[in-house]
Parts: structure tokens; C-alpha cells; sequence
């Protein structure tokens, strides 16, 4: 008996040694490949003019391959064995669970000499752990090009205490929320076209009362929060309880739920609920309320301006009798605030061996239209051709199947290029016409950047995002029998689970982040 | 034994004209019997129905007038943007039945050899043993220094050993196995020894055929979840040809959420998969096979379990 123990307790003893050895081999083994990287570079190792030695490069992409992604990687080979003696396995994330492979790409320390990075895929947050290498000093050596013609302002969104850790993309984008409706039906109850919260509850009455059909069919929560963030030009930071009271004053941060604009809001909404503007199951239901459009059950949905524009394009394709209008909320308070520049980059992880060759792959992606285009929209002539001028393509080519040759659409938007890319032909004219109205009112995103990383106040963090989940949300959809008696305990509730806690830390964030950038 | 059950039937066949009637009784009682069976069965079978009928029925209809159990008008659409590239979902059958059979029929052997040493009065190191692998139950390492052992000390990025490695054996099927060989007298082991016959023999020869119910009950665990498996090649696989068929029909579904709700402003939009349908065909796509495979090893399935659970 005394020997099994002794047995034991030594087991125990050498498999705990064992993990623990392992686990500082796992450590050194993850940081050094980068070190050298660095090394290599500082050394000037494959600078111009002389003969590169051929490497060859992995790459990461988010999202799905493309159905003839080996021809087209095959013949970028082709081209980048010619120019820089170089190969790259292109690799895919697919959609599926792809967070969690992204991080254990980036924390495995696995040899990836580019991957996709984007604000909305932790990039702030994995930059500061250091899973992707400082790019300041490659850059001008190796990606002279880009290096160029990136706007200063853009380098500033991926600098992250001091370092750039990622290349953004160059093209500007606006995706403020909107409605996308049923303009016929506007135009036959000769209602005036939507300003304001009035003349879409007008128009939401019309639909009620003379279609008797609700308005926002499905699950509407979506469709009335976006209405209440743009309509009281609330910026929300991190989460959905904390944010900014307007765009104007972005150090006016407060619990928007304590706000006076919050109570004349879910005061308004139950009147809306009462009146049947949407179903009594709206939270529960996980029916989009554009299906219902699409089947002349509903008459309103959230969508930004391109998906408004695939949405317009799918109504129209199927032949559906009906016209539909995109009104976008910006024209509340007549600004935009672009996607930030990082929202699509690419980055160079911390474990890659070449990080020099991989810059010089990307410069050439990125700026020469050859490379450019067949990443970006294919292979011409299967996937695209030619439109009258340069500067559009029309897809599907002449003679192509779109079912047996679908759009050529991966992850490209990491290496956009504005003066590289192409208008379609055929696509949603309104998207033009809208990109017009934007660029004027643009206004930098100043709150987008703030990094957050919820460490200190997590069990806050938890407990908050119950409380909204179980009291907001209904209060939000006039879902709940007494209006001032939910919201006093929405408040109460939010005050028990620590939401001052949480809005001391955001508030200390953010203005380390204004302070760093001068915004009053 | 064997000649009587041979000579069974025979004396049925001649007692079939003076056949005893059933009294009325019995006949009620199977009436009852028999018609309360259909209902449930009936009950049963409806949401199976409900799922094949809901992959044939056209999007908008669904989305108009909810699921139906026979639906207006028959739509392929789903099983259109399924078999979209045909030959996948062929080589992914493939490699889902080859990954199956290999890690079940591996698993079975390692499973009952584990099982049968641990079973054994004579092995000495058997407590401590059983300890270490009941030890592996209580702690795991987590994702991702698991996901470096595979990937940088064994080096199964992306090969089809990913797949089938990791679910191979398992702490719980091979106390399960113990505890049922357990049941296995001894005296037929020692029996077998005087006879001359070594250990592999004993347990080719002995444990093996005698312990039928156990290694199908958890054969039939490990094909199902090696059928069942996609996480595996969710972390592991990269290159599509080796995508498992779980793993490649989540893929659908997955690109289909994100293509509707990410949609452009394109005008070649119109290829949106229906979502809701898509569901339903890809159910069924998954479930199929494996629905027609289980009426075949039912019966063993049901007596390994049993006999599992009498003896703990």
C-alpha cells in the first residue's frame, strides 16, 4: 500500500515537471522565429538588386476559398516564381468557428509569414500581446510603393503604441445603417419621403393600418436599436448600456440607459409595440424582417448601404413586383463616419520567417494592377472581363455560368487599393449615387480605435450583459406591461450588477485614447 | 444445443393446423398494443418527416406560411446549393467513412486490448495504471497547448492522422471495457492456459468473442463519433480535399449565413443559398447513412448496454 503512494506521489511529481518543462519550451520556441525575422531584416538580407534566394511563404486568409482557388493561386505563383522568386500557400480560415482558429493560428506561434487583420478580429488587442510583428522599419524598405501612398491617417490606425503592426487597406468605405423599404408603397399612400422618427412612424402606420401588414416582421430588435443609436446620435463604446451621448462630445460618456433620451425613447417604442408594429415574439423569432419583404409580409429591415444594394439586386432578380427604397440614418445628424482603415489590413504574425518577402509580395498585390487583379476579382475572361472603360468589369465574363463558376470573392479586402479597384457593372446604382452624398459629411472614427480589453472589470462586464440581455432588450421592443416601472428596475438592476464600475473604466480608457490623439 | 434450435421450426410447422386460438383477451391487448406502438412510432417519425419535407419546400414558403408537413411546391434549391460541387461532398463521404472505419476498427482493438490487460487479476501495475488513465478523466491542457503538441511536436497539421488520432481511445471507453471483461470468469482464462494457449491467443480466441455485446456497444460510440466529428478537422484540416463530410456541410450552412448577411452591392447577388432549407438538406445529407446503419448492429447495441448497466 505504502509503495503504491510512493509510486504515486512520484507520478504525480514527474508529470507535473513534465508540463511545466513543456510548457516553457512551448514559449521560447513561439518568440525566437520572430527575433530572427527581425534580425534578418535590420541586416538588409535580400534588399534590391541582388538575387533572392527563393522562399516560400504561408499565408492566411479569413473566410472561404474560392472554387477554382488553385488555378488562380497556381498562376500567382507563376507570376511571383517570375518577379521576386517567390511561392505562397494561400490558406483559408473558412467561416466556421474561425475566431477560435484565428487565435490559436496567432497564439500557437505556427509559421505564417501574412495573415488577415482587422479591428473587428481583436487586432488592437492581439497587436498589444504582440502576436504581430512592428512593420515601421520594414516598411520603407520593402514596401516602398505602399509605403508611399498610404495616407498618414491610415499608418495612424494601425499604430499601436509607437509600432505599425499591420498594412491597412486604402479604400474608403461607408456603412451607416439605414432602412431599406417598400418605396411603392410610400408613394401609393402619397406619404413624404423619411427625415425624421415621425415620418417613418407615419409611414409605419400607413403599412399597419391600410396594408394590415407588420411593418417589421421577424426578429425586429436590430431594426429598432440601429434606429435608436442613430436617431439620438449615441456612440456606443464596447458593448451596448456604455457610450457617448453624440458624436460632438465624445468625452461625454455616460450609461445611456440613465439618459432622458433613452426613457422618451422606450416610451415611444411601446407605443409602437401597442400599435403593432411589430410581432409579440420579435426577440424570440430569428427570421430576418427582410424575408418577410421579399414575401410582401413586411415593409421595413436594417441593412448598411451594400447590403441594401444586394438586397435591391436580389428583389430584382427574382422578379419580386414591388420597389424598394434605402433610407440611410446618417441624414439624421448629416455626418458619416467611415470603416476604420484597420477594419481590413494584413499583418505579418510574430512567427514568420520571411516577414521581408512577404511585404515585397504584398507591395507588389496591392499597387500592380496584374497581381492586383487576378486576387482581387480572378482570372479574366472566367471570372470577369473587361467593361467599356478601364475602370469596369463586367461579372459573370460573356458566356459563363454563374452557377458552375461562381463570383470569384474571397477575403481580398485586406489589400484594397482604391485607384486599383473596379466598379461593376450592373451593380446598384443608388451605391454611387449615396458614395457622393457621403464623402463631404465623412468624419473621422474616433471611436472605433479605443482599445479595450475588459481584463479588470470582466464579472462587470458579464453581469451587465445579462442585465441588458433580460431587461433592455424587451424594454427596448415595449415588450414589457409597465413602462416606468421596467425601466426603474432596468436601472436598478444595471447599477447591482457594477455598470459604474464598468463605466469608470471605459471613460479612463477612452480618454487615454483621446488624450494620445488630441480629441477635445 | 445446436440441434434443437435446428429442429425448432419443424415442430411448429406440424402443430400448425391444431394451433390453440388466442383468447380474447390477448387479442385485445395486442389491439391496444399494436395501435398505441403506430401512434408513437407515428410521433416519432413526424419530425424526421417534417425535416426531409422542410429541405424539399421552396424558401419564400417556408418563410411565408412556416413548415409544412406536405409542402405546395417542390424546390431542389437546397439540395442544389449542397451539391453545388458534387465531387466534394463525394470525397468527403469518403474520407468521413474511411476516417469512420479505420478509427473505430484501431479504437476497438486498443480499446479491448487496454481493456482485457486491465481486466486481468495477474497484472500486477493494473490499480496504479488504471489510476493514470483514469487520472487523464480529471485534467486536460486546453485548446491550445493541445493544439501545439499536434501541430509542432507530432506534426498533423492538415493530415487525415488529425482526424482519426485524436478521438482513437478513451478513458471512459476502456474502463467501460474493463468492467465488462471483468464479467468474463476467470476459470475460462486459466482453462485456456492449461490447454497451452498463450495471452494473444486467449484474447483472439477467448475475450474476444465472448465480449461481442461490449465491442459493439462502444464501436458503435466511436463510429458515431467519428461520423459525428468536425472540431477535429475544424482546428486541423486546411486543405478542402481532406475536409470530413460534418465539417464540409457546417462549411455550407456557415458561408451561407455570412453571404446573406454580408451580401454587396452586387448585381451577381442572386446566387444567396436559402438558409432555412439549406438546414433542413444538409440534415439530411448528415443523418442518412448512419439512420440506415443502425437498424443492422441495434440488437447488439441494446445488449452491450444493458449488460453494461447491470454490472455498473
Amino acid at each position: 500500500m505504502l509503495k503504491t503512494k510512493k509510486r504515486l506521489s512520484l507520478l504525480l511529481v514527474l508529470s507535473l515537471m513534465i508540463t511545466l518543462l513543456a510548457a516553457c519550451g512551448g514559449g521560447t520556441a513561439s518568440n525566437s522565429p520572430g527575433n530572427e525575422g527581425t534580425e534578418k531584416a535590420a541586416n538588409g538580407e535580400g534588399a534590391a538588386g541582388e538575387k533572392l534566394e527563393k522562399v516560400k511563404l504561408t499565408w492566411y486568409l479569413v473566410g472561404d476559398a474560392h472554387k477554382d482557388q488553385s488555378k488562380i493561386v497556381a498562376e500567382w505563383n507563376k507570376m511571383l516564381e517570375r518577379d521576386l522568386n517567390t511561392t505562397v500557400d494561400l490558406k483559408f480560415t473558412t467561416w466556421n468557428d474561425w475566431m477560435t482558429k484565428y487565435n490559436l493560428l496567432l497564439t500557437s506561434g505556427e509559421k505564417i509569414d501574412m495573415i488577415f487583420a482587422s479591428s473587428w478580429a481583436d487586432f488592437y488587442k492581439l497587436s498589444k500581446q504582440g502576436a504581430f510583428l512592428d512593420l515601421k522599419d520594414l516598411l520603407p524598405q520593402y514596401a516602398p510603393v505602399t509605403w508611399g501612398n498610404v495616407p498618414k491617417e491610415d499608418w495612424d490606425s494601425v499604430t499601436v503604441s509607437g509600432g505599425i503592426y499591420a498594412v491597412p487597406n486604402t479604400n474608403p468605405e461607408y456603412t451607416p445603417l439605414g432602412y431599406v423599404y417598400r418605396e411603392d408603397w410610400r408613394k401609393e399612400f402619397g406619404l413624404p419621403e423619411f427625415t425624421d422618427l415621425d415620418s417613418i412612424e407615419a409611414y409605419l402606420d400607413a403599412v399597419k393600418t391600410q396594408k394590415k401588414v407588420i411593418p417589421i416582421n421577424g426578429a425586429a430588435y436590430e431594426n429598432v436599436n440601429s434606429l435608436y443609436k442613430f436617431w439620438n446620435d449615441f456612440q456606443l463604446i464596447g458593448g451596448d448600456v456604455i457610450g457617448a451621448t453624440s458624436y460632438d462630445n465624445p468625452r461625454d460618456i455616460q450609461i445611456l440607459p440613465y439618459t432622458e433620451e433613452f426613457e422618451a425613447w422606450v416610451k415611444r417604442m411601446k407605443t409602437w409595440e401597442q400599435k403593432g408594429y411589430w410581432n409579440k415574439n420579435a426577440l424570440s423569432s430569428n427570421q430576418e424582417a427582410g424575408d418577410f419583404i421579399k414575401t410582401g409580409q413586411g415593409a421595413i429591415y436594417w441593412r448598411n448601404p451594400s447590403s441594401a444594394g444586394g438586397f435591391i439586386n436580389e428583389v430584382k432578380a427574382k422578379n419580386l413586383d414591388m420597389e424598394i427604397g434605402y433610407f440611410p440614418f446618417s441624414r439624421f445628424h448629416n455626418y458619416v463616419i467611415p470603416t476604420l482603415p484597420s477594419s481590413n489590413a494584413m499583418a505579418i504574425p510574430k512567427s514568420s520567417v520571411n516577414p521581408e518577402r512577404s511585404l515585397m509580395v504584398l507591395d507588389k498585390l496591392r499597387n500592380d494592377p496584374e497581381y492586383f487583379n487576378l486576387m482581387t476579382y480572378g482570372i479574366e475572361g472566367t471570372h470577369w472581363a473587361k467593361g467599356e472603360d478601364d475602370k469596369t468589369i463586367v461579372i459573370p465574363a460573356p458566356g459563363v455560368n454563374l452557377d458552375e463558376t461562381p463570383r470569384y470573392d474571397i477575403a481580398s479586402w485586406g489589400w484594397r487599393y482604391e485607384p486599383n479597384m473596379k466598379k461593376e457593372k450592373g451593380g446598384w446604382d443608388g451605391l454611387d449615387v449615396l458614395k457622393e452624398e457621403f464623402k463631404p459629411i465623412s468624419k473621422p472614427d474616433i471611436f472605433g480605435p479605443i482599445y479595450l480589453d475588459y481584463a479588470p472589470v470582466k464579472a462587470e462586464l458579464a453581469a451587465v450583459n445579462q442585465v441588458f440581455e433580460q431587461y433592455g432588450k424587451p424594454l427596448m421592443l415595449g415588450l414589457t406591461s409597465d413602462v416606468d416601472a421596467s425601466l426603474k428596475t432596468y436601472r436598478e438592476k444595471l447599477k447591482t450588477a457594477g455598470v459604474d464600475k464598468l463605466l469608470e473604466y471605459i471613460q479612463e480608457e477612452a480618454n487615454k485614447y483621446f488624450d494620445e490623439r488630441g480629441i477635445e | 444445443m445446436h440441434v434443437q434450435a435446428e429442429e425448432l421450426p419443424m415442430v411448429r410447422k406440424t402443430n400448425k393446423g391444431t394451433k390453440i386460438k388466442p383468447d380474447k383477451a390477448t387479442i385485445a391487448f395486442n389491439v391496444i398494443g399494436y395501435t398505441l406502438l403506430t401512434a408513437i412510432s407515428i410521433v416519432c417519425l413526424i419530425p424526421f418527416w417534417l425535416i426531409v419535407a422542410g429541405s424539399f419546400t421552396d424558401e419564400m414558403e417556408i418563410i411565408a406560411e412556416g413548415f409544412k408537413l406536405f409542402p405546395n411546391t417542390i424546390s431542389f434549391e437546397a439540395y442544389k446549393s449542397v451539391f453545388a460541387t458534387p465531387e466534394q461532398i463525394y470525397r468527403a463521404y469518403g474520407v468521413t467513412i474511411g476516417v469512420t472505419v479505420a478509427g473505430s476498427v484501431l479504437g476497438l482493438l486498443l480499446t479491448s486490448m487496454a481493456g482485457y490487460v486491465l481486466s486481468r487479476k495477474d497484472f500486477i501495475y493494473r490499480n496504479s495504471l488504471s489510476f493514470f488513465i483514469y487520472f487523464t478523466t480529471l485534467f486536460s491542457g486546453g485548446l491550445i497547448p493541445w493544439y501545439i503538441m499536434m501541430t509542432k511536436y507530432l506534426g498533423l497539421k492538415d493530415s487525415y492522422w488529425a482526424l482519426i488520432l485524436p478521438p482513437l481511445v478513451s478513458a471512459w471507453n476502456i474502463i467501460l471495457m474493463r468492467n465488462f471483461m471483468k464479467s468474463i470468469p476467470d476459470s475460462v482464462i486459466e482453462s485456456a492456459k492449461i490447454d497451452g494457449a498463450g495471452d494473444f491467443l486467449i484474447y483472439r480466441k477467448i475475450i474476444l468473442p465472448l465480449s461481442t455485446p461490449g465491442l459493439a456497444t462502444i464501436g458503435l460510440f466511436l463510429a458515431l463519433g467519428y461520423w459525428n466529428d468536425w472540431f477535429n478537422a475544424n482546428v486541423f484540416i486546411t486543405s478542402d480535399h481532406k475536409y470530413p463530410l460534418q465539417f464540409l456541410l457546417y462549411k455550407i450552412l456557415s458561408s451561407a449565413a455570412v453571404l446573406r448577411t454580408q451580401t454587396g452591392a452586387y448585381l451577381a447577388a442572386n446566387v444567396v443559398p436559402p438558409t432555412e432549407t439549406l438546414k433542413m438538406a444538409v440534415a439530411v445529407v448528415a443523418t442518412g447513412p448512419i439512420i440506415l446503419l443502425y437498424p443492422f448492429v441495434q440488437k447488439y447495441f441494446v445488449k452491450g448496454l444493458t449488460i453494461g448497466a447491470v454490472k455498473g
